[in-house]
């Protein structure tokens, strides 16, 4: 992170439904506000209503400075209370807001080829890196990019209209009701034969479950992986030690490390897939 | 005092308070374990206007914690299960206090260990190292077996622990109270009659919560210790007890989310507060807080807080 986080109030300018318990919330920002880098994240709430204690994570999936202002995008999944909450929120109303947080993806020099794979509402920080990150590299290196982009169901496919032109789009449904009957990581498994581990590079962000099949995918495959964690987290600061993810040392040994701090973005190769519910 | 001088100090009252020989600039604390080593707060709080920072617990060796998920937010509150993570006190002396030193800030280490020779290597190894202020002995996490709660459940355990780690130091010792107790007066009054200066309490309420659908425990420790202003009520009924047992300084914690929180506690017979969980959801609470005492004392003519420490009046409505 090269710049300060900062804590203020932030502004709602829009929160629609987008999908079936997707929305996507639009918020007003300083200018003095760090420009994210894709991968970081923000931890809100709703200061006002009698609700949850704690701050949600959620990461950015947008980002734009204006003339007198800067405006963020944020894409979620009402998953329990605290973004329920978030849901009913209308325009004007604020909401406690801090960030940018965390360390987000790198693009590492001599890449040709690049795979973003996400999972449900995962697509939102591999939307952000692949607008700010990867479409301004097209030409200076990157030739391909492909988006593998996974949901339950077609009518839970999110952030298609900011991908469409953009990149090779290969969409997957678990029920088979829109493009691979499967999960996203069914179709990589397809085609991972057919890429080159010395000038490729896969991103990746979903439920657990992904994760852990991109772990188990990638196991052989020498091709690197950047994987966007998410975990329940108290501050979002590094100093709750609540959203620990288990990884292999440099020494070999297995220690944790803090979700907030020292990522969200991991190499998949240092995550130790241990307990059930581990990542 | 003059007219003047007393208009003068009601504008800016005087927030001193002393614990156990320790001098603070005001009765605010941050809770061990909440606020990490002072460096992740410092671009929202300006450490130099907080009473005393208190570290994150510190053992002798590092320490890796519990297997995640750590933490579950449950009604006005949250469990935890991290299992004391930390550096180990050699690091933290070389790796994080040279960052709280560039501060006036008191710092306070907190330490554990699983045997009593452990809890006095460390406040050893620590009041040998330039910059540390107070000792809390942490007698009272839930969630690691040998994480103190053997000690801290046990008058004379707690007592014992104490005193040995009396022996090691001379500077102020506070220690830190569970209130998964029957009568946390009794281990109160042990420990002082063993040499602390001052106790802090409470530590967590041992907690549990559940994933129905799963069947499963939210937290992989299965129970963990339930923070916020879930168990504000309960810590400030044991501050009360407690002051009124103890002759050294109560150093109130629990779920002070606010300075109308925090007032309750010094009313009540705190000579201090710790702020902890309230640290994670606005990382400026502290500064909030103390605003909110200040403004408090102005607004009630209090031109020193030490009037205000204990001042709980229990006659019957109407009398008082």
């Amino acid at each position: 992170m090269s710049e300060k986080e900062s804590l203020l109030t932030a502004q709602i300018i829009d929160n629609r439904r987008v999908a079936p318990a997707h929305f996507l919330m639009t918020v007003r920002l300083p200018l003095s506000f760090a420009t994210p880098f894709p991968g970081q994240f923000v931890m809100i709430r709703n200061d006002e209503c009698d609700g949850p204690l704690l701050a949600r994570p959620l990461s950015v999936y947008g980002f734009q400075r204006q003339q007198d202002h800067a405006v963020m995008d944020l894409l979620y999944r009402v998953a329990g209370r605290g973004t329920s909450l978030f849901s009913r929120m209308m325009p004007g109303e604020e909401l406690c807001f801090f960030g940018p947080l965390g360390k987000g993806f790198s693009v590492p020099t001599g890449v040709k080829r690049v795979l973003l794979v996400a999972g449900g509402v995962g697509v939102a920080p591999l939307i952000f890196l692949l607008h700010k990150g990867l479409l301004p590299a097209h030409g200076k290196g990157i030739i391909e990019t492909i988006f593998y982009l996974g949901a339950r169901t077609a009518e839970l496919l999110t952030g298609l209209e900011r991908l469409c032109g953009s990149c090779d789009l290969k969409i997957c449904t678990d029920d088979g009701s829109r493009g691979y009957h499967g999960p996203v990581t069914g179709l990589l498994k397809h085609d991972i034969g057919g890429f080159d581990a010395g000038d490729t590079v896969i991103y990746a962000c979903g439920p657990k479950p992904m994760v852990r099949a991109m772990g188990n995918l990638l196991q052989d495959a020498p091709i690197p992986c950047q994987v966007s964690l998410e975990e329940r987290m108290a501050c979002g600061l590094g100093a709750c030690l609540g959203c620990a993810v288990a990884v292999r040392t440099g020494e070999g040994k297995t220690d944790y490390r803090r979700v907030c701090k020292d990522g969200p973005v991991f190499d998949l190769r240092d995550i130790v897939f241990t307990s059930p519910a581990g990542p | 005092m003059g007219p003047k001088n007393k208009q003068e100090s009601h504008n800016s009252p005087c927030l001193a308070v002393a614990i156990g020989g320790l001098e603070l600039k005001n009765p605010l604390m941050t809770a061990s374990g909440t606020f990490g080593y002072g460096e992740e707060f410092a671009p929202f709080v300006a450490l130099n206007r907080l009473g005393a920072v208190i570290v994150k617990g510190l053992s002798l060796e590092p320490r890796s914690g519990n297997p995640p998920p750590r933490i579950m937010e449950t009604p006005s509150g949250m469990l935890n299960a991290v299992g004391l993570q930390n550096v180990g006190a050699r690091a933290f002396i070389a790796e994080k206090l040279p960052f709280l030193r560039q501060y006036n800030v008191a710092v306070i280490a907190n330490i554990f260990g699983e045997t009593v020779e452990e809890y006095q290597r460390v406040a050893e190894i620590l009041s040998g190292a330039k910059g540390i202020h107070g000792i809390e002995i942490n007698i009272s996490c839930p969630n690691v077996n040998k994480g103190g709660l053997a000690f801290g459940a046990r008058p004379d355990a707690a007592a014992e622990v104490t005193e040995k780690v009396r022996g090691e130091t001379d500077l102020p010792l506070l220690v830190k109270l569970t209130p998964n107790v029957t009568d946390i007066t009794e281990v109160a009054l042990a420990v002082e009659a063993a040499g602390a200066d001052a106790v802090s309490l409470i530590n967590t309420l041992t907690g549990m919560s559940v994933d129905i659908e799963l069947r499963r425990p939210h937290l992989a420790n299965i129970t963990g210790g339930l923070s916020g202003p879930a168990i504000r009520p309960i810590a400030l009924r044991m501050v009360w007890q407690v002051a009124n047992a103890v002759k050294i300084p109560v150093v109130g914690i629990g779920g002070i989310m606010s300075a109308a929180d925090a007032l309750e506690f010094l009313i009540t017979g705190a000579s201090a507060v710790q702020i902890g969980t309230a640290n994670f959801i606005r990382p400026a609470a502290t500064m909030e807080i103390l605003d909110g005492i200040v403004n408090y004392m102005i607004r009630h003519g209090i031109g020193d807080i030490t009037e205000l420490i204990g001042s709980l009046n229990t006659n019957q409505a109407g009398e008082g």
